[in-house]
């Protein structure tokens, strides 16, 4: 595992790097992913570009966005999200997903397009020996073994879940991703469109093209009387992926739901919209709401796999749990 | 009782036997200063790498380490080929022809940097045939399993059957019959620090190995008789160590060095990676057991009979003792005339299991421990007052003793008729009970409004506590001979040598205070030399928990005849019989004449070159009792039943381990005991693809041990009391509290949610799994739990 690695100072220059190299490089930044993917031997890189020389592109840091929305640049670390203030108050599903993923460490190394662009945690992806259809292999190994912590919806020929906390509740609070291409020039994508199941390509989680780069994500003003909780069910306290997570954005109006995005970590290859728990919720009176109810909606037709049908009662336990606790807290604020 | 709070003074010599002083090594290792075997580098030294299978059973056809030694940089590659044929165990061959886990050893490579090691592993050809493969432990002992070892997939010579009474007439006796089966997962130690081993030799032949080890001379015994070279021309040091556990280490490690240094005429240092430590260091054994308790209606049991099958791994390793520890609690906790104990472990495809802290106990306990929460709940007696009446008592357990009269009773015996030296099980349960705040009339299991472990989940059915508890028998120090040397040095002081190692637990230490307070000198003047072969007495493997009582007899007893020719040497000096001499604070006087004195070091300086020392071995234990530790756990749970995740909110472990000599390294030793086992309990698994043989998630990611903030609240007791038999009245602590934090956990979960757990660990998904049987099955009550 040798590679050349290249330091640009500017975003131009990166992309420019990662232009010529198209199939062999990968651009790194916290490394907390990437990194070990090469030691273990499921990322093959001849270059890597370390974003971390970057001076311009606003890569870094979190900056008010038209119309009274935010950006944040792709190399702001987690730990700095967590703690920023107009998030943590805006934003909180967010702020509450940065602040409980991984360790201190991670945390304060990792960065939010890091974050959306990690790997599946799949054992058998993972595993040197184990090259499975995500590794350009001929079958997923999951099927006939360990699926415990694999998806229940979405899944097509393989069955990861995406790993990322920040990714399912900037979904719920309806983020923007922008991406470089090798212009320069800057497209932006709903975050909706940006994540790729395995029916798509099978060996991608996302529309990233090689040669680009995700430089910032947009989050749109917040909705007047909209809240937002992320809740996340794990084996242990720190340091451990979502079996199950929820990101609940509500916005009441007048005692009436007038928004309302629910959206599951865990249970697919994507972060999962649950459309019919929203469905529910939109336009009723808060007051009436049954938050088991809306649980109970948040799965269309799941399809566990032999080992992780515990997945569907979890997740329908977590969205009533944050659905109720998003409702609670405008009740407290008003 | 016994508090950590009590603290030292280093000024004086007052004696330091029961205080905390210090660790001896602590300020090395909070500054990093503390060295430790991979911290050793040597001028020319390579960094050896290990080929290992990928399959998990296969004929190795062969292996060509001619292109990794092409590589610049390589020095040397050892192939089944190269290797001398003394086996390291007796199914344990130095390499072999025949791979029998996925990350078994084939081949070795060492180069000038780790880099190039790792490369020229990769470039080491071999050819495989795979073979048919077995993980499952009962299907490895069916007939027609694929063959692992050639003597069969048995791991031990005959199946284990240990039995005391009838258990048939103890059956037929019984009014109630209780029956359960038990899954025991495979979990990995995780010492902080993998394994590691750095080999030399020099231009003499001489054989020089630091190595992360629990035993420098069982190790240099092992590596002349497989290397065929003098005992005395091999050394063998052991650093630091990052953890140790009794799991370091049955392995190949310190061979495969040796063997590389020895062709590549450099030193060759080893270092585990952490997915080698978790796949290729030892586990704990999983497996299966079967456990029958016969009960009265009044509350008596009259028979046990326990069926165990452990999954041994590609190795036999530790398997023999791990089998015999499995049974002991079933044999002896519990005063009851009937028992029997039949083990089987077995080969299978899968890392090699090992010891690991108290070996089978802990799997046996918890089948034992839930099983008598059962039979109590079946005769309507509390789970306290179940167990206070029928515990075994210091008077052993009935039944003719069969062993002779003046041999070392064993500490995990099976015959009646010989009474413990000690036995606080009674005073562990009344006091960790009253500590805990136990009730066996009921205890409160639901939540208050205030709870702060309440989430806004109006709508759901919220978090449930429940308490639990259980009790614990282990072996209480009784180890092989054990040897300790004092010498008196020149400015007073006194050498400390024993061949024993720290593994972590402050076993050097407790021996420094043994010896300060039996030689009357100051802590700090006790000078330790431990763990080289070269510098101290032969020693055993510092494991079973046989530190401080077999080493610490040792210890006093060096101390007193070192004290007898300190005298003598004294009443030569001070022209007065030695009857009219006293010592303290390092030096000897005139018992009614104080001024007149001479210190120890004017009696070392003036011996005329005669060293003033004494070294003992001794034969550690009793012929008249039974040497045995105890403890009895508390718990309270929480348990969310929207996500399944159980936490331990707080613990209450009493102990009996008689004399506390260090009260602070002794909490510390029960407090990592139940942070450890929190783990096998609720969390860690190491798990064995059954499709295709590979182990998946040797990592401290996937490998789900807690962290800090998964530990509960813990508060220790000791019950002081004192025994007769062990040093300064000192017995064993290091894994009997580890023995029994399942089992209380898992009584917790039951009072909790109403689940009788049968499989470990009790992760969210059973519990989902189970809540959801639970509320399926809710027509179907009668029984008191889910098999």
């Amino acid at each position: 595992m040798t590679f050349r690695l290249l330091q640009p100072d500017s975003l131009g220059d990166a992309l420019a790097m990662l232009a010529e190299n198209p199939d062999a490089a990968m651009p790194i930044a916290g490394g907390t992913d990437l990194l070990s993917e090469i030691r273990d031997g499921t990322a093959a890189v001849d270059v890597l570009v370390s974003l971390e020389g970057i001076a311009d592109g606003g890569l870094r840091g979190i900056t008010a966005a038209a119309g009274g929305g935010r950006r944040i640049g792709a190399l702001t670390t987690i730990a700095d999200i967590a703690a920023h203030n107009g998030i943590r108050r805006d934003y909180a599903a967010l702020a509450e997903a940065a602040g409980g993923l991984a360790t201190p460490q991670v945390r304060n190394l990792g960065t939010l397009g890091g974050n959306l662009n990690q790997r599946p945690r799949c054992w058998y992806y993972r595993h040197p020996l184990t090259v499975c259809l995500k590794r350009g292999g001929d079958r997923c190994y999951a099927l006939a073994g360990v699926g415990k912590y694999l998806c229940v919806t979405g899944g097509d020929r393989c069955f990861i879940v995406h790993p990322s906390d920040t990714a399912v509740a900037l979904s719920a609070l309806g983020a923007a991703v922008g991406i470089a291409g090798a212009s320069g020039a800057v497209r932006t994508v709903p975050i909706a469109d940006y994540f790729t199941g395995p029916g798509v390509d099978v060996m991608r989680e996302n529309i990233l093209q090689p040669g680009e780069l995700l430089t910032e994500i947009t989050l749109p003003p917040p909705a007047s009387g909209q809240r937002s909780v992320y809740v996340k069910a794990r084996e242990r306290e720190s340091g451990d992926f979502a079996l199950v997570s929820v990101a609940a954005s509500v916005a009441v109006s007048d005692g009436r739901v007038t928004q309302a995005a629910i959206v599951l970590g865990g249970v697919a290859p994507t972060p999962y919209r649950a459309a019919g728990a929203a469905e529910y919720l939109l336009g009723r009176d808060a007051g009436a709401v049954d938050a088991a109810e809306a649980g109970a909606r948040a799965l269309h037709d799941p399809r566990p796999l032999s080992d992780n049908a515990y997945k569907v009662p979890l997740a329908a336990n977590l969205v009533r749990r944050a659905v109720s606790a998003a409702l609670a807290q405008g009740a407290n604020d008003d | 009782m016994t508090t950590a709070t009590d603290t030292y003074s280093a000024a004086t010599a007052a004696p330091v036997v029961g205080r905390s002083v210090p660790r001896r090594e602590l300020a090395d290792k909070l500054t990093g200063a503390a060295v430790y075997s991979a911290d050793i580098a040597l001028p020319g030294m390579l960094h050896g790498v290990i080929v290992r299978s990928p399959y998990p059973h296969a004929a190795v056809l062969s292996v060509d380490a001619g292109p990794a030694l092409e590589l610049p940089g390589v020095y040397a590659a050892i192939t089944p080929a190269d290797v001398p044929a003394e086996r390291l165990a007796p199914d344990l061959p130095i390499l072999d022809t025949k791979v029998r886990f996925a990350g078994d050893e084939v081949a070795a490579v060492a180069a000038a940097d780790i880099d190039i090691a790792r490369r020229a592993a990769g470039l080491v050809r071999v050819e495989y045939r795979p073979l048919p493969f077995v993980t499952d432990p009962l299907a490895a002992l069916e007939p027609g399993a694929p063959a692992i070892h050639s003597q069969g997939n048995l791991a031990i010579p005959e199946p284990l059957a240990l039995q005391r009474g009838d258990i048939d007439a103890g059956f037929a006796a019984a009014d109630i019959i209780l029956e359960e089966t038990y899954w025991l997962p495979t979990h990995s130690a995780t010492p902080l620090e993998p394994r590691a081993a750095l080999a030399s030799w020099d231009a003499e032949g001489r054989l020089t190995v630091w190595k992360s080890t629990r035993g420098v001379h069982v190790d240099r015994a092992m590596l002349a008789r497989v290397l065929g070279v003098n005992a005395g021309l091999v050394r063998v040091i052991g650093p630091n160590m990052g953890g140790g556990y009794g799991n370091k280490d049955e392995s190949r490690l310190a061979v495969l060095a040796a063997l590389l240094a020895r062709q590549a005429v450099r030193p060759v240092r080893i270092e585990y990676s952490r997915e080698e430590e978790f796949v290729a260091g030892r586990t704990r054994h999983g497996g299966r057991i079967k456990l029958r308790m016969g009960v009265t209606n009044q509350g008596d049991i009259t028979a046990i009979h326990g069926d165990a099958v452990m999954d041994s791994g590609a190795y036999q390793a530790s398997a023999p003792g791990v089998a015999r520890r499995t049974g002991q609690g079933m044999l002896y906790l519990y005063r009851c005339p009937n028992v029997r104990f039949d083990a089987r472990p077995a080969a299978t495809n899968k890392p090699v299991s090992g010891s690991y802290r108290a070996l089978g106990a802990p799997q046996g306990h918890f089948a034992l421990e839930t099983l008598v929460d059962r039979a109590a709940a079946a005769v309507g007696i509390g789970p306290l007052e179940f167990r206070r009446r029928n515990h075994v008592g210091i008077e052993g357990q009935a039944g003719p003793r069969r062993s002779p009269p003046d041999e070392i009773v064993d500490g995990q015996p099976v015959e009646g008729g010989i009474p413990f030296s000690s036995n606080g099980l009674a005073e562990c349960l009344e006091r960790g009970g009253a500590a805990f705040g136990w009730d066996d009339a009921g205890n409160d299991a639901t939540l208050k409004r205030d709870d702060p472990l309440e989430r806004y989940d109006p709508a759901g059915p919220g978090i449930k506590r429940g308490r639990g508890m259980s009790i614990m028998i282990y072996r209480g120090g009784v180890g092989s001979a054990s040897a300790a040397g004092l010498t008196l040095l020149p400015d007073g002081r006194a050498q400390l040598s024993s061949g024993l190692i720290d593994v972590g637990e402050g076993a050097v230490t407790v021996l420094c205070q043994i010896a300060a307070d039996a030689l009357s000198l100051r802590y700090a003047d006790i000078a330790p030399v431990f763990a080289d072969t070269d510098a101290t007495p032969d020693a055993p493997i510092t494991a079973g928990s046989t530190a401080t009582f077999s080493t610490g007899t040792a210890v006093l007893r060096a101390a007193e005849q070192l004290r007898e020719r300190i005298l003598d040497a004294a009443a030569g000096h001070l022209e007065t019989p030695s009857g009219r001499l006293a010592i303290a604070d390092g030096a000897v006087f005139v018992s009614d004449a104080p001024a007149r004195r001479v210190s120890y070091a004017e009696l070392a300086q003036s011996a005329g070159g005669a060293l003033l020392a004494a070294e003992v071995t001794v034969t550690p234990g009793s012929p008249d009792y039974i040497v045995n530790s105890f403890g009895a756990h508390f718990c309270e749970v929480a348990v969310d039943t929207a996500t399944g995740r159980v936490q331990v909110l707080r613990y209450v472990a009493a102990h009996d381990s008689g004399r506390i000599i260090n009260p602070r390294t002794a909490l510390n030793q029960v407090e990592g005991a139940i942070s450890q086992m929190l783990g096998f309990a609720l969390s860690e698994e190491l798990v064995t693809d059954a499709p295709t043989g590979i182990t998946l998630n040797g990592s401290y990611l996937e490998h789900k041990s807690p962290t800090i903030q998964d530990y509960p609240d813990i508060r220790v007791i000791f019950a002081d009391v004192i025994d007769p038999v062990g040093p300064m009245g000192a017995k064993a602590l290091g894994e009997v509290p580890a023995v029994g934090v399942a089992p209380a956990i898992a009584n917790a979960i039951y009072d909790a949610i109403g689940v009788r757990f049968t499989r470990l660990p009790i992760t969210p998904d059973r519990v989902l799994d189970a809540l959801a049987h639970q509320t399926h099955d809710a027509d179907s009550a009668g029984t008191d739990g889910i098999r």
